[in-house]
């Protein structure tokens, strides 16, 4: 071993210190210049050369570095005697790994152990490789010769980590559990053990092979006090009992920890499926895949006879009442709690205790009602009553809500949870319009009489009555819902703006917001309050769900190429650093975090929203540079072809899809990115409760993520196809394109109608029954662009044929001109969502098809523009197919004229106008309007003294005026940004026109 | 409480989360990371009745200095479930831990001069001192108070130092070392970056 104290790599580190200074303060040129120097005293060190290596790297040089690197591999391998520390090799690892070279570093570290076949550092490094590589197996093998090597307990750890992870990740046979298993008891036996991380991973050995006994045996034998902390303990003693169904010990366990903790929530729910020998919970445990799981659990009775069930609930129901007077007067919710879900089991068993239930529901609301969690503590229990029970009990909340006796902030408190009540039961839907409207006038006065008690509040503290805003609003959109007068929106969208004016940082507020001015078209605004929610690192993953989904369907490509590359770079960064974080769990001998983050980086890497992302990535390119083919063919010289994205189309199948998106904190009327009830119509009771809409959402997104990879190839093929096929038709009767392409195209048709739910031929009909206005495009559901794009990619497989050409010219005139005249002179706030489909079918559909046409203009042309055209367009004589495109050409023109001319008819509006229009719907005696007229006459009469100066500055600053202009003026920016694509295409499509006259 | 229990890697999703919903925090995801599976004994969560995770503490053990101590790197709890004495037992519960655990003598933390709330609970319920000010501590100019809280230490477990014993000789392996010293950087960065 040649790494000596003093020396690094065998260079004096007195002369490597000031380059690794140089280099941690980020200045190359300095480094640089060091290292020439002592590279010309030891021109033969592979450290040297490795520390070369790196200053390129990190000066941007990503090919010298990687010549150097292997330079000094080079001379690693080669010459015997040279230098093989730990140093030489783990500077080369960090080069590699930067250049995505993670093998190569391996292959050093490799070679090093086989060198030096007993040195440890090395093959400790030769292990951290294989973590980076993920190569569990190799990662064994490496822990053991260290184990054998040194006897040290934590590389044993490191090798049977190392072997979970191959049963849970590579799905390798349980066999291999028994091994570790071995293992470990030899170890025990020996050496016992020493560090409780060791107990844990031994305990879950057992657990993962149903060895509970087992289990439990070690936990409370010698090994068991390496857990210091009793009810950590006794946790997972309870959970061995209740595996191995020894139910009356786990009661026990459980019961002994509900007296150490009592509001231990999830210790009680155990304890009664224990006292119920129900096993359903611990399954639920296994099946993890929201970032809230509910603990709204399956209860399973039937094995019990009534008697049995009824001993059973007494001794909980004395169990939660020792826990209530044990903690009196402690304020504890949980034992409180634990009443309700006795009372609920009871209904659940079919006790018929209704009133019970009710009234131990009232009974916490009547100690609890005036706390803000009131109504998400509840919210399990209410939803197993039936509709009537639920109207019941909101009648109950308001007949004994305390107005009298208590304080301003209870009663506050009071009345806003029973409005979260109302809201979570859907009782809110039932009332009369003008209940609702009276309510929502309540609540703004409410708000107002309570701001003075925020008067002496930090800014970042939550204010009285932030709540009521909110629950104004979601009354507001309803009523929008049900009358469609726009005026209500407006009007949420002033409450919530002046909310955000006094308290600037309620993410609620931002939240709805954001989904207002989605629908109304206002997306810059939209995307401004999404920004103030400061969404980053992992955020990106649970929260951009509630922008992302509208910005790709809009016309606003900056703001939507920096949403995709702010996120996609999140996840790459993370998924490629995440294996060194895994090793700092190998080294702090933390093994069950190995696991979890090992499991966790799986998570996020299936993620549907990250797969979906990069596929948009790459289609928002495509349609970034469609005007131009050979720009798009650089595209998709770099998107390979699309040969990549058609092979995730094929796997997506049978891919394991995640959802990480936090879909709770959207409004009601989107509960997630697929839906949104304002686009239908109201009915009765047609609300409903937030569910768990991820499970209903697997297959449609894999099948659209399936659909979306498809197009850059279809792209591509389409453009191939045309290249040939006008010059063909030309001279022969070609069929269009050489058969291959032609052959491939077909096959991927045929795949993507697959996605569309239907045949090939079945495509072919609905879409010429369509443009001949046999069917109504109606029947294209929201499927209706992926529809058309098949239209365009099924053209031009069949180019020849004028028929197709003429089905798709119909196509798009019918879709996009009936659409103009549907929306007619309606304002943008009510049409929003034509608009979006038409962006869509622009430039996807439209966009796709221009391509093709450009392809086949340029295959007419004279090869190259450099020589005159004059040559020989007068010698083509004209074809059918030239005719075809011509006319194609053509329609094209003149539809994307109509849009062009709607949207500047809307533009030329004058913004004042519009402004003003907006703040005239506000100003009506009756009806809407009055909730902000409340707020309003309340920032007239408002006194400093009262309110607090800070409160005071925003309501006077606040204008609503600002806030019209502000929304006219996003809407206005879509529909400019808008024109400016069907302004391109159009003079794409002139250009075009000018171009086949010669044809 | 509802139940304050131990994090998961997973919970960290649902960490973030309260991020949106109370302070935003600004730190990488890396320092998450680099707490949870370096102290992962010293990070709580409180998950209320219907499964949400509604507060946490992050905290981590200093180990460069001679006395061996505990530091909060982070409390949060939801606006909605303030003044339910929720980061007084996440506390408590991360304390405890510092003391059993890694047998910590004392623990530290920052909180900004103005934050009238958090200083209180951390003087008035938690017993903590002042032990200095740093001047612009925080990134907009704010000063923070360095607090301290003496824990009775020293009963360390003997299988609990030989884990502690380990981490001041660090792993042995270079880039390993290299990225504790990232992280820290992380962790400065966060200091001079944070609201």
């Amino acid at each position: 071993m040649a790494s000596k104290f003093g020396l690094a790599g065998g260079i004096p580190e007195r002369r490597v210190r000031p380059i690794w200074d140089a280099i941690d303060s980020r200045q190359f040129k300095n480094a640089l210049k060091l290292l020439t120097s002592l590279l010309s005293k030891y021109p033969k060190s592979p450290y040297a050369l490795a520390l070369k290596a790196l200053i390129h790297e990190r000066m941007g040089k990503p090919d010298e570095a990687l010549t150097v690197c292997l330079d000094a591999k080079e001379l690693l391998y080669k010459d015997d005697s040279s230098l093989m520390d730990d140093l030489t090799l783990s500077t080369l690892q960090i080069v590699f790994q930067r250049l995505d070279h993670l093998d190569l570093a391996t292959g050093c570290y490799a070679h090093a152990c086989g060198r030096f076949p007993n040195n440890l550092e090395l093959m400790m490094g030769l292990f951290n490789c294989y973590v980076r590589e993920y190569s569990f197996v190799k990662q064994q093998l490496t822990a053991i010769k260290m184990y054998k090597l040194a006897g040290e307990e934590r590389f044993l750890l490191w090798a049977v980590c190392s072997i979970q992870l191959q049963v849970l990740c590579d799905k390798s046979g349980e066999k291999l559990l028994l091994l570790a298993e071995g293992l470990l008891k030899k170890h025990i036996a020996s050496h016992s053990m020493h560090e409780p991380e060791a107990l844990m991973v031994y305990i879950s050995l057992l657990e993962q092979q149903s060895k509970y006994k087992d289990a439990l045996e070690v936990l409370s034998g010698n090994l068991g006090s390496l857990l210091v902390i009793e009810v950590d303990k006794l946790r997972i003693q309870g959970r061995l009992l209740a595996r191995a169904r020894d139910y009356s010990a786990a009661v026990d366990v459980y019961k002994k920890i509900l007296e150490l903790s009592p509001d231990d929530w999830e210790c009680f729910l155990q304890y009664l499926s224990c006292l119920f020998e129900d096993d359903s919970m611990w399954k639920f445990f296994d099946d993890i895949d929201q970032i809230h799981p509910t603990k709204n659990i399956e209860c399973k009775f039937s094995h019990l006879t009534e008697e049995m069930f009824d001993s059973r609930i007494s001794s909980a129901s004395e169990l939660v009442q020792k826990l209530q007077r044990d903690t009196e007067n402690s304020n504890l919710r949980g034992p409180h709690l634990a009443e309700i879900e006795i009372e609920k089991r009871k209904f659940l068993y079919g006790k018929k205790n209704d009133s019970e239930l009710l009234k131990s529901l009232l009974q916490y609301f009547l100690k609890f009602g005036h706390l803000a969690c009131y109504a998400s503590d509840v919210e399990a229990f209410l939803q197993v009553l039936p509709p009537h029970k639920k109207a019941e009990f909101v009648g109950m909340l308001v007949e004994n809500a305390d107005s009298v006796s208590a304080s301003a902030t209870t009663v506050l408190g009071q009345t806003t949870t029973i409005l979260k009540v109302q809201e979570l039961t859907g009782n809110i839907f039932e009332l009369p319009l003008g209940e609702i409207e009276a309510s929502a006038v309540k609540l703004a006065k409410l708000y107002c009489q309570n701001l003075p008690l925020s008067k002496d509040l930090d800014p970042q503290e939550s204010m009285f009555g932030e709540e009521l805003l909110s629950l104004i609003n979601n009354m507001l959109v309803q009523l929008y819902w049900r009358t469609r007068d726009f005026c209500y929106l407006a009007e949420a969208i002033m409450v919530l703006e002046l909310g955000l004016a006094i308290r600037g940082h309620v993410w609620q507020y931002k939240i709805l917001l954001l989904h207002i001015y989605s629908y109304i078209g206002a997306l810059p605004l939209a995307f401004e309050r999404y920004k103030a929610l400061d969404v980053k690192n992992i955020l990106t993953e649970t929260v951009s769900h509630h922008i992302l989904r509208q910005m790709l369907e809009s016309p606003m490509w900056v703001d939507l190429y920096n949403l995709l590359q702010d996120y996609l770079k999140f996840m790459d960064d993370h998924l490629k650093e995440s294996a060194d974080l895994t090793f700092l769990a190998y080294r702090h001998r933390n093994y069950s975090k190995v696991i979890e983050f090992v499991l966790f980086k799986q998570r996020l890497q299936q993620s549907n929203q990250y797969e979906a992302a990069r596929v948009e990535a790459s289609l928002l390119q495509l349609k970034q540079n469609a005007d131009s083919i050979e720009e798009e063919e650089r595209v998709l010289e770099n998107l390979k072809s699309g040969v990549q994205l058609v092979e995730l189309s094929n796997e997506m199948g049978s891919r394991t899809l995640r959802f990480n998106e936090d879909m709770q904190t959207r409004p009601w009327w989107t509960p997630c990115p697929e839906k949104n009830y304002l686009l239908g119509s109201f009915e009765d009771f047609s609300y409903c409760p937030k569910e768990n809409v991820n499970k209903d959402r697997e297959e449609n997104v894999k099948r659209s993520i399936q659909r979306k990879s498809l197009l850059p190839r279809m792209v591509y093929l389409s453009i191939q196809c045309s290249a040939t096929a006008l010059k063909e038709s030309l001279e022969t009767k070609g069929s269009g394109g050489d058969l291959k392409t032609c052959e491939e195209l077909k096959s991927l048709l045929e795949e993507y109608t697959k996605t569309l739910g239907s045949s090939f031929s079945d495509a072919v009909e609905m879409i010429t029954e369509i443009s001949q206005g046999a069917r109504t495009f109606e029947t294209l559901g929201s499927d209706l662009v992926d529809w058309l794009n098949f239209a365009v990619f099924w053209n031009a497989w069949s180019l020849s044929s004028q028929e197709h050409w003429h089905v798709l010219n119909m196509l798009f005139e019918r879709l996009i001109l009936d659409r103009i005249k549907s929306m007619g002179s309606s304002e943008m706030s009510s049409c929003y969502s034509d608009v979006q489909v038409l962006v869509q079918i622009i430039t996807e559909p439209l966009a796709w098809h221009s391509l093709i046409i450009q392809a086949c203009t340029r295959s007419s042309l004279p090869s190259g523009k450099k020589k005159k055209k004059a040559q020989h367009s007068d010698h083509l004589p004209s074809s059918p197919m030239s005719q075809a495109i011509k006319d194609s050409i053509h329609s094209l023109c003149s539809t994307v004229q109509e849009v062009s001319n709607w949207l500047l008819n809307k533009i030329n509006n004058p913004e004042d106008d519009q402004v003003e229009r907006f703040l005239t719907t506000l100003k009506r005696n009756e009806g809407p309007g009055q909730v902000l007229g409340v707020l309003e006459s309340f920032i007239a009469t408002s006194e400093e003294s009262e309110v607090g100066s800070r409160i005071f500055e925003s309501l006077k600053t606040w204008s609503k005026a600002d806030s019209a202009r502000k929304t006219v003026t996003a809407q206005q920016r879509v529909l400019r940004e808008f024109l400016q694509i069907c302004e391109s295409k159009r003079k794409l499509l002139e250009k075009l026109k000018q171009q086949m006259t010669h044809v | 409480m509802v139940c304050i229990r131990r994090a998961t890697v997973d919970d960290l999703l649902a960490m973030q989360a309260c991020n949106l919903m109370c302070l935003p925090e600004n730190y990488q995801m890396k320092y998450y990371l680099y707490h949870i599976l370096s102290w992962p004994q010293l990070l709580y969560v409180a998950e209320d009745y219907n499964g949400r995770i509604v507060g946490y503490v992050l905290a981590k053990m200093e180990e460069e200095s001679n006395e061996c101590h505990g530091h909060i790197t982070s409390l949060a709890v939801l606006r909605t479930h303030r003044k339910l004495g929720l980061a007084t037992k996440l506390m408590t519960a991360a304390q405890a831990a510092m003391e059993q655990v890694y047998g910590a003598e004392y623990v530290s933390l920052h909180v900004r001069r103005s934050n009238r709330a958090a200083f209180n609970l951390y003087t008035e319920t938690l017993g903590y001192q002042i032990n200095d000010v740093e001047a612009k501590y925080y990134a907009d100019g704010e000063d923070a108070y360095d607090m301290r809280k003496n824990l009775k230490g020293k009963q360390i477990h003997h299988h609990a130092s030989h884990g502690h014993h380990h981490h001041h000789h660090g792993g042995g392996c270079c880039s390993g070392d290299a990225k504790v010293v990232e992280t820290t950087q992380a962790e400065d960065a966060k200091a001079t970056s944070s609201k």
